[in-house]
């Protein structure tokens, strides 16, 4: 028998591991030797030195803490918000013809448009508080999880109800136990599909409206020409991004424990 | 006999994305003659469609030789066309252009590509689904369509893998059926992949029998029968080599098993 | 009439809007009846004012949108197509993805100002990945078997990556360009209404900023219609484009 030659795995891991940094690394290079070159004023791309040396003085002040605080505050409250509402009423749309009737326009008609030039209005009518804040959010992102629930539910496969039915689960007991379980994977692409544009609206609507988030931080760096702070926020808000957008895939592992997708990312 | 293909100790190693390579094929050597038609048979996993690959130039040969006509094969090309499992036909293109595609590529004018594709199309009974995307066609239709259109482009080899595999049973009957007379009136080399015993023996002149991983030629057992006859399938001879065949693959079959099961 | 049917919600809410400022159950100060609105959105038509705020943002918005489909398309096929891009870009795509677009308006403005430029080129940023990965997942999910046919029929490796990896990554791709043109839409609007001096949302900050609540209603509307009638006009083009898919 022939043989195979073969290198062991923990080499292979690292050569991996460190493929994925390196492309990292080279960007982080090529942003510190381009702001060093001068090619490019300080003012156009500040150095990276002087960006984490911004972030650590707001860390200092107590300042960083403030605006991450409320940045996370209000996108989370209001992407929880619209997630909550968004599958009561997807479940609801599906249920009931009459609810149906009066939704399935709104959605359709309200879900592609960029609800974001609202905002002048909202605030007319709720003030500048963070409810005004709250509010965008939460209509911007409950669009993505109630079509998602609806999709979810719809295909719930006839054969699994039938069969439940059949075992004699009463109609509570099947919206709890059959069809939102077997909707979840849907339901949960909706969610990822929510959070990241429940971000992007909190920090337009901390832009317009000012005031504490880092959103409002980065319009007033913006508005006295300070390049450091709009730097550092990016990267902050890049930073949480990241982070948010990974939990959730974390949660929805968790969750879909049961479910092949499971099976196929442990696989690889 | 002049031999057509010329298959010389050759080994390959399957390396999956992550974990350790698998030696799937192990010193292969097989000479096929011109206008054969030689069936590969053997269970699941045990690389005969990794051998049919390797001729058809789709994937690296590491470790001995592959020739057609005497020249080693490095890449696909015209001369050796294949027909997949699962047909591989262009969703996005209609059973004509599907047909004319490859003929666009070897340069024909329209108006011959046209008429050949038609010629192909009316072959293999797909006259009146010029039009159709293969989504709208039945299995055993979009497999039709994808023999005319590797017949169109006229290969020296026909490579075929398991094409009859995802049919059902009675389309699966007719199937050979056409196949066996299309091959008696233009006779091509063909290599044939299959798990099917009976198949194997109802259409090949030789049958390559090969052993779970690694895969190796088991045994090689000459087919030959008169194929035309409504009762062949009920012969005694035909019988007979299908159980002989049988009891070859029966025990690789069993191997193959215990080896899938985690 | 099914249209009229399946649409009367629409109307109701209409209905109820104009009857609610009309018999003043709200202030018309914060909702203007919709009749003052629909005469407002003509005088700013006929003024000039909406047609050529809304031609300047348009504008905007294709040419950041067309360049972000290209270079995501190429890059997207080119990492599924070619392993080393992949190993090179794969992780800046993963980090970047997440990152809430409207941060990078004040980083544009920063660079190129308040003018078209930066509008550019933040929807050029701001859509490229979405495309990318659309067209990432769509050429890497190309039947490999596709490829080995059209090899197999003589067609070189570059005529393969033309003929069958791009069509197969259509209909992801086409997805990822339909969230991209959303995407468009408000950074569009956002960043004109943070930092402009012309487009549509630039008019919706000057008409709300002057009081003038009628005027702005008929802007706001303006703009969530054109975002309404692009995503189904699109929608229209893509189900022409997939065809073959049903």
């Amino acid at each position: 028998m022939a043989r195979v030659a073969q290198r062991a795995p923990w080499v292979s891991a690292i050569g991996w591991g460190a493929a994925r940094f390196l492309p990292i690394g080279l960007l982080l290079a090529a942003w510190e030797l381009l702001s060093h070159s001068g090619a490019v004023t300080p003012f156009m791309l500040p150095s990276i030195e002087a960006v984490v040396a911004r972030i650590a003085r707001d860390a200092g002040t107590g300042e960083l803490a403030v605006n991450l605080g409320l940045t996370l505050y209000r996108s989370l409250l209001g992407f929880a918000i619209a997630a909550v509402a968004g599958i009561a009423l997807g479940l609801f749309i599906s249920r009931s013809a009459v609810v149906r009737w009066f939704f399935d326009p709104v959605i359709s008609v309200g879900f592609p448009m960029p609800k974001i030039a609202f905002l002048p209005i909202v605030v007319l009518w709720l003030g500048f508080y963070d409810v005004s804040r709250i509010t965008m959010v939460v209509s911007d992102a409950i669009f993505p999880v109630v079509t998602a629930t609806i999709a979810g539910i719809q295909g719930v496969e006839r054969e699994v109800l039938w069969s439940a039915r059949n075992l004699g689960a009463s109609e509570r007991r099947l919206q709890w136990e059959i069809v939102l379980p077997a909707a979840l994977p849907q339901i949960l692409t909706g969610l990822q599909v929510a959070l990241p544009i429940a971000l992007i609206v909190d920090i337009v609507a901390e832009m317009i409206m000012g005031g504490y988030g880092i959103g409002g931080a980065m319009a007033t760096a913006s508005r006295f020409a300070d390049s450091r702070g709009v730097f550092a926020g990016l990267v902050e808000i890049a930073i949480v991004g990241f982070c948010l957008v990974k939990a959730m895939m974390l949660v929805r592992r968790r969750l879909l424990l049961w479910h092949p997708e499971a099976l196929d990312a442990a696989n690889g | 006999m002049t031999a057509k293909i010329v298959v010389d100790s050759v080994n390959h190693l399957y390396r999956p994305p992550r974990g350790r390579p698998v030696l799937a094929l192990e010193n292969i050597s097989l000479d096929i003659r011109e206008r054969e038609f030689i069936a590969l048979l053997g269970p699941s996993g045990c690389g005969k469609s990794t051998l049919l690959y390797l001729m058809g130039g789709f994937l690296p040969i590491e470790t001995g030789a592959i020739t057609v006509d005497g020249k080693p094969v490095v890449a696909p090309g015209p001369d050796r066309g294949i027909v997949f499992q699962h047909f591989a036909l262009f969703p996005w293109k209609t059973v004509r252009a599907n047909v004319t595609y490859g003929l666009e590529r070897q340069g024909l004018p329209r108006a011959e590509r046209e008429a050949r594709a038609q010629r192909f199309i009316d072959m293999v009974g797909l006259t009146g689904f010029e039009d159709s995307y293969p989504s709208q066609l039945s299995g055993g239709m979009k497999q039709r369509a994808a023999i005319a259109r590797t017949l169109a482009i006229d290969p020296d080899v026909l490579l075929m893998d398991e094409p009859f595999g995802a049919l059902d049973a009675q389309t699966r009957h007719l199937m050979q059926t056409e196949l066996l007379a299309i091959w008696q009136r233009s006779p091509k080399t063909v290599i044939f992949v299959t798990h099917d015993v009976q198949e194997a023996v109802y259409l090949a002149e030789r049958v390559a029998v090969m052993s779970a991983r690694p895969g190796r030629i088991k045994a090689i057992v000459d087919t030959r029968f008169d194929k035309n006859d409504p009762a062949v399938h009920k012969s005694q001879p035909f019988v007979d080599k299908v159980d002989e065949l049988w009891g070859l693959v029966r025990e690789e079959a069993i191997k193959a098993e215990q080896r899938e099961a985690p | 009439m099914k249209a009229f049917v399946r649409y009367s919600p629409l109307l109701l809410i209409a209905l109820a809007w104009e009857i609610s400022s009309r018999l003043g159950l709200v202030s018309t100060l914060t909702l203007p009846a919709l009749s003052d609105v629909v005469a407002a959105w003509f005088d700013l038509a006929k003024s000039g004012d909406l047609v050529a705020n809304a031609a300047t943002s348009l504008w905007r918005g294709s040419i950041g949108l067309l360049l972000s489909i290209f270079v995501g398309g190429a890059l997207g096929i080119g990492m599924a197509w070619w392993r080393p891009l992949n190993v090179l870009l794969g992780p800046l795509v993963e980090l970047f993805y997440p990152m809430p677009k409207s941060a990078l308006i004040p980083v544009t403005v920063l660079w190129l100002g308040f003018g078209d430029g930066s509008k550019i080129l933040l929807i050029f940023l701001g859509c490229m990945l979405p495309v990318t990965i659309g067209a990432f997942n769509g050429a890497r999910g190309c039947d490999r078997m596709l490829v080995w046919s059209v090899r197999s029929m003589g067609a070189s490796r570059v005529r393969a990556l033309w003929d069958v990896v791009l069509p197969s990554a259509a209909p992801e791709l086409l997805n990822g360009i339909r969230s991209a043109l959303a995407l468009t839409f408000v950074l569009l609007v956002s960043s004109e209404l943070i930092q402009a001096r012309s487009g549509l949302g630039y008019l919706i900050g000057f008409l709300g900023g002057g009081g003038v609540y009628d005027a702005m209603f008929a802007v706001v509307l303006t703009v969530a219609l054109l975002g309404f009638l692009a995503d189904r006009l699109y929608l229209v083009a893509m189900r022409r484009v997939l065809i073959w898919r049903e």
